[in-house]
């Protein structure tokens, strides 16, 4: 099967699709066919991410490569990034976990092996849970994310498994620079190092991609963005794997902080700033779908994206818990068609919000960037101080784009962290930079006042609100009272 | 003349499928080789196949402990900044 071409436009001058005025929806540019199998995908569809749970099941310990950003004495409870995990699990206990969460969270479509350590290094573990879930679970989708040293070898094996997406982790295409993020691989019985082994890691990354898509099997890319590194190369990755067929490229800041343990941590190497990251992200979108809500999680995640609710579904909880599939893929099914048609009616409310903008006298403003407090439904519910992340939203004169989220410290978590609490609400707003207003269902008198000194107006007036259409009030608000300049940024976007 | 994994290992699992004389199995608190049947791979490879793929520096030694991954040869990390940065995370 052949992919389509996708999105030529840069996003800044809006989206391509006619029906819509948002230049937020990733789908958009997107075949009927391909939509229809990511509609309910948190991780594809950001839209779905409002309404849909993953969850992530740890059968695949080991790795055959070695990265920069990774540390694989991995063993946290309290971390939430890539590559960590509380408890490995065999596949028979990852397959009565899934069940158990299924059954508990309706909500749950997608199932995925994603470490800690590389699914296709552990291709029994990894195989054996796929064709398990494949029989017994059939409504939940899978897929798994690889660094792809191993992945030509398994496209056929995936290919038997209802396994209808893959994320390739792909950080590079010029093994000079990918010497500098992989420090050996395992290949052959050798371990390789340095240039010759991310020149063989890249060579089997790239066979793989084109593989799958030769397969009709849905490749989205992932790259992990190293300031210095590879940030001025990844426009070039994108481009590359884009011509090949990945439908979906989803830029990543890198985390690294000393106390990780990882070589970038502990040598100093900084992340990029979330404004460099979405400057990247609008780089690449000229030439592809980019993916703009990943909350990096953990490889032994549950839940929507960006909440962990792992703590329910220990193996000892889960051994203790009686499921009764059928039953609940039956539960499952009603619920899930709730879902759709909610999705579907919102939006078609916010295609229709969108129109009534386009069609109301165009604004020569600025952009401006909003941050949003919500927990899913895509509406503003949460109080600011509860927020545990924010999404943050664009809005100019040609509607609204979602750019991003940020994670917080949550300030306010009760009696216990009070004490800190003061460092934990700056260091909250200080992860706002960039943006003008926050929109939230509450917000106290303090982080009010403080959030005002740092010029950030917090504004709850649209609590339980659709967000992008709040966004849009909010916008024409600032307008009407003159807070927004004309932008040289259209001329430049419409050139 | 045997391999030995010591109390660093992960239980990551990399290194067990690919011993060419089964010597290595699972136990606590962490995997294990039998030194009666490790070989050092001397016979079926160029480098002994556990040490090849284990990422953890100093997990596996030879029979006078000496580790077949020094430190910082698999991280990149120079020991030394390693000890400089716990140092600086342990004081605060």
């Amino acid at each position: 099967m052949e992919l389509p071409v996708l999105n030529e436009k840069p996003a800044a001058s809006g989206c391509s699709a006619g029906s819509c005025g948002s230049t937020d929806d990733q789908l958009n540019h997107l075949s009927d066919e391909i939509r229809a199998k990511v509609e309910n995908h948190p991780c594809y569809s950001e839209d779905a991410h409002h309404y849909f749970a993953r969850m992530h099941v740890a059968v695949a310990p080991a790795c055959n490569i070695q990265c920069h950003y990774c540390n694989r004495k991995y063993d946290c409870a309290n971390e939430s990034r890539p590559g960590v995990v509380s408890e490995l699990l065999t596949p028979d206990q990852a397959v009565k976990k899934t069940k158990a969460v299924a059954a508990n969270i309706p909500q749950m479509t997608v199932l995925g092996i994603a470490g800690p350590g590389d699914p296709l290094a552990n291709p029994e573990r990894t195989f054996e849970t796929f064709r398990r879930l494949s029989d017994e679970a059939p409504d939940i989708k899978l897929c798994v994310s690889t660094n792809g040293l191993a992945l030509p070898q398994s496209v056929e094996e995936l290919s038997k498994h209802n396994i209808d997406h893959v994320t390739i982790t792909i950080n590079c295409v010029d093994p000079e620079i990918g010497a500098k993020i992989y420090p050996w691989i395992f290949w052959n019985n050798r371990r390789i190092k340095g240039v010759k082994g991310a020149k063989i890691l890249i060579e089997q990354q790239q066979k793989g991609l084109e593989m799958l898509v030769a397969k009709g099997i849905l490749v989205k890319v992932n790259s992990v963005m190293i300031p210095g590194v590879n940030d001025k190369h990844l426009a070039e990755v994108s481009k590359i794997v884009k011509a090949k067929g990945a439908f979906l490229h989803n830029v990543m800041p890198l985390i690294a902080e000393a106390e990780h343990g990882t070589f970038y941590g502990v040598m100093g190497q900084r992340g990029p700033t979330p404004l460099e990251l979405q400057a990247l992200q609008d780089d690449c979108s000229g030439d592809m779908n980019m993916m703009r809500h990943c909350r990096q999680c953990r490889a032994d995640a549950v839940g929507l994206l960006g909440e962990d609710r792992g703590d329910e579904f220990t193996m000892d909880k889960i051994e203790e818990m009686e499921i009764d599939y059928q039953a609940a893929m039956e539960k499952r099914k009603v619920i899930h068609e709730a879902i759709a048609e909610e999705m579907h009616s919102k939006r078609s409310a916010k295609a229709d919000a969108h129109a009534q903008f386009a069609q109301e006298e165009k604004l020569q403003t600025r952009p401006v960037l909003m941050a949003v407090a919500t927990s899913g439904q895509g509406l503003i519910n949460v109080h600011f101080g509860h927020a545990k992340e924010f999404l943050i939203y664009e809005a100019s004169p040609d509607g609204v784009r979602f750019i991003s989220h940020r994670k917080t410290d949550q300030y306010c978590g009760g009696d216990s962290t009070c004490g800190e609490a003061e460092s934990a609400l700056q260091r909250t707003i200080r992860s706002l930079e960039g943006c003008e207003t926050v929109l939230c269902s509450k917000i106290g008198y303090e982080p009010w006042d403080m959030l005002e000194q740092a010029g950030i107006i917090p504004n709850g007036e649209h609590a339980m609100e659709p967000i992008e259409q709040a966004v849009i009030a909010v916008y024409k608000e600032m307008a009407a009272a003159g807070k927004l300049e004309p932008s040289n940024e259209l001329e430049r976007a419409s050139a | 003349m045997a391999l030995k994994i010591i109390e660093t290992c992960v239980n990551c699992y990399a290194c067990e499928p690919l011993c060419p004389s089964k010597a290595i199995y699972e136990a606590k608190p962490h995997f294990k080789i039998n030194p009666r049947k490790c070989t050092e791979c001397e016979d079926d490879f160029p480098d002994a196949q556990c040490a090849s793929i284990c990422p953890i520096e100093g997990a596996i030694v030879d029979s006078l402990g000496a580790p077949l991954n020094p430190p910082g040869s698999l991280t990149g990390i120079p020991p030394e900044r390693m000890a400089e940065v716990m140092a600086e995370l342990q004081a605060h």
